[in-house]
């Protein structure tokens, strides 16, 4: 089980971090894990493009099985160990409940993607674009775009009670978004002019799997401001 | 059932088609459909809005569940109809894990294919440079040749093997994007296989966009 799991991972990354939630939250802990430095180009070393030829991380593999995808991780373990841990995905089968939350979760889940690829096209700006090819105009874009991104789900965290992404319960929707509400607090989201992403990322932030998992590095250093004017 | 979900799309779309293909899987025909077009931008309007406030394409509806991500929606129906039709999520953990690792390798499969065909719509003209132009060219090719791999070592026809599941479903679609817009089939002989096998499926034709069959493609990827 865990121990034929094996994570390579870097701090801080939402889509490393997903997973390792989402292992503890299936109680899965045990597994062996390798923690890598983007820094230093470790994910592009052999031992990594061994398991995901793109050299990205995550990597993960389990026994035979490699899934790079964390979301794919994430969806394979719910769906392998659905009845351990926390159930992160109801069964839709015979109440109309269920579904009703399904539906939530899987378009809070699969909006998690815009709403990193948002983030990352401005925390990434510099070094996705090479230097003569970057513009105040280019930047600026990015910048309003994410900033009409993160009203979006300051807007869905109004519309729903209950303290979490999907409503009263945790799910596969927190796993995957948390992460990323994370990382924008850590770069200098401004906390007043998001009360309820600041609520949400307070109260995920004393949950046990969250807390096992957090970012190592962000504990040793501070966070940065780059996000403070968005 | 099917009379009570509703689906807007546009002609050619993949993340449209996805949701339709899925949708016939699973023996749900009869749903309500609308077919929007983008060129004259009714994916804002207010129609669309009101179920979708991101004013894209697709927007559906099952009853008063709303969901506006193509993925979202297969897994749903996948979900809710699992002991009809085809069965899309493999019982075996090896295929099923494959099919997850290759849906959601879709993501950057349809960005880099977009940084291509839509440079010019996503990039003001101050901003373009053939530096990235070139960047973005060599980025898709190295992606599809990803892909080209993918079908060689996996045996069986399929993305994850030898049935038919929700990495067709999704990943398909993007695949015969590239073909409309000029791919090389002699380039890549498996996805051209590929291509050719699923287009007579069932689902596949019923779904096949209206627009592709009124007008030719073009050519934008063809020294991809």
């Amino acid at each position: 089980m865990a121990k034929d799991m094996t994570l390579w991972w870097g701090s801080g990354s939402p889509p490393c971090w997903r997973v390792l939630i989402a292992l503890e939250e299936k109680n899965l802990q045990g597994y062996n894990q390798k923690l890598l430095s983007f820094e230093k180009g470790e994910h592009k070393s052999k031992e990594v493009m061994d398991v995901n030829p793109r050299g990205q991380l995550p990597a993960f593999k389990f026994g035979d099985i490699v899934i790079n995808e964390s979301y794919g991780a994430c969806f394979f373990l719910e769906s392998k160990f659905k009845s351990q841990g926390t159930k992160l995905i109801p069964d839709c089968a015979g109440s109309d409940n269920n579904c009703a939350l399904i539906a939530l979760i899987m378009q809070r889940v699969f909006e998690g993607n815009t709403l990193h690829q948002k983030m990352a096209d401005v925390f990434m700006y510099n070094r996705r674009v090479p230097e003569n090819e970057r513009h105040e105009s280019a930047f600026k874009r990015l910048k309003e775009t994410l900033t009409t991104e993160l009203q979006m789900w300051e807007g869905h965290l109004k519309k729903t009670p209950g303290g979490f992404l999907a409503g009263e319960n945790f799910s596969m929707a927190d796993v995957i978004v948390f992460p990323s509400v994370a990382l924008l607090l850590r770069m200098g989201l401004s906390e007043d002019k998001y009360p309820k992403l600041a609520e949400y990322y307070k109260k995920l932030q004393g949950r046990p799997s969250v807390k096992a998992t957090w970012p190592p590095t962000w504990k040793e250093t501070p966070g940065q401001e780059l996000l403070k004017d968005i | 059932m099917a009379k009570d979900m509703t689906l807007l799309w546009g002609s050619g779309s993949p993340p449209c088609w996805r949701i339709m293909i899925a949708l016939e899987e699973k023996n749900l025909q009869g749903y309500n459909q609308k077919q929007l077009y983008f060129e004259k931008g009714e994916h804002k309007s207010k129609e669309v809005m009101e179920i979708n406030p991101r004013g894209q394409l697709p927007a559906f509806k099952c009853g008063d569940k709303i969901i506006n991500e193509s993925c979202g929606v297969c897994f749903f129906l996948e979900s809710k109809y699992k002991s009809q039709g085809t069965k899309l999520i493999p019982d075996c953990d090896a295929e099923q894990a494959l099919m997850f690792q290759r849906v959601f390798e879709v993501n950057t499969f349809g960005d880099k294919m977009g940084n291509v065909i839509y440079y010019n719509w996503k990039v003001p003209e101050g901003e373009r440079h053939d530096s990235a132009i070139k960047r973005n060219k060599e980025a898709l090719t190295a992606e599809v040749k990803l892909w080209e791999g993918y079908l060689q070592k996996t045996s069986g026809g399929f993305l994850a093997g030898k049935n038919f599941s929700l990495a067709d479903v999704i990943v398909f679609p993007a695949i015969a994007y590239l073909y409309r817009f000029g791919l090389s089939e002699e380039r890549y002989p498996k996805l051209t296989e590929y291509y050719k096998n699923l287009m007579n499926r069932p689902s596949i034709k019923a779904t096949w966009p209206p627009t592709w069959k009124e007008t030719p493609g073009q050519d934008i990827l063809k020294d991809i």
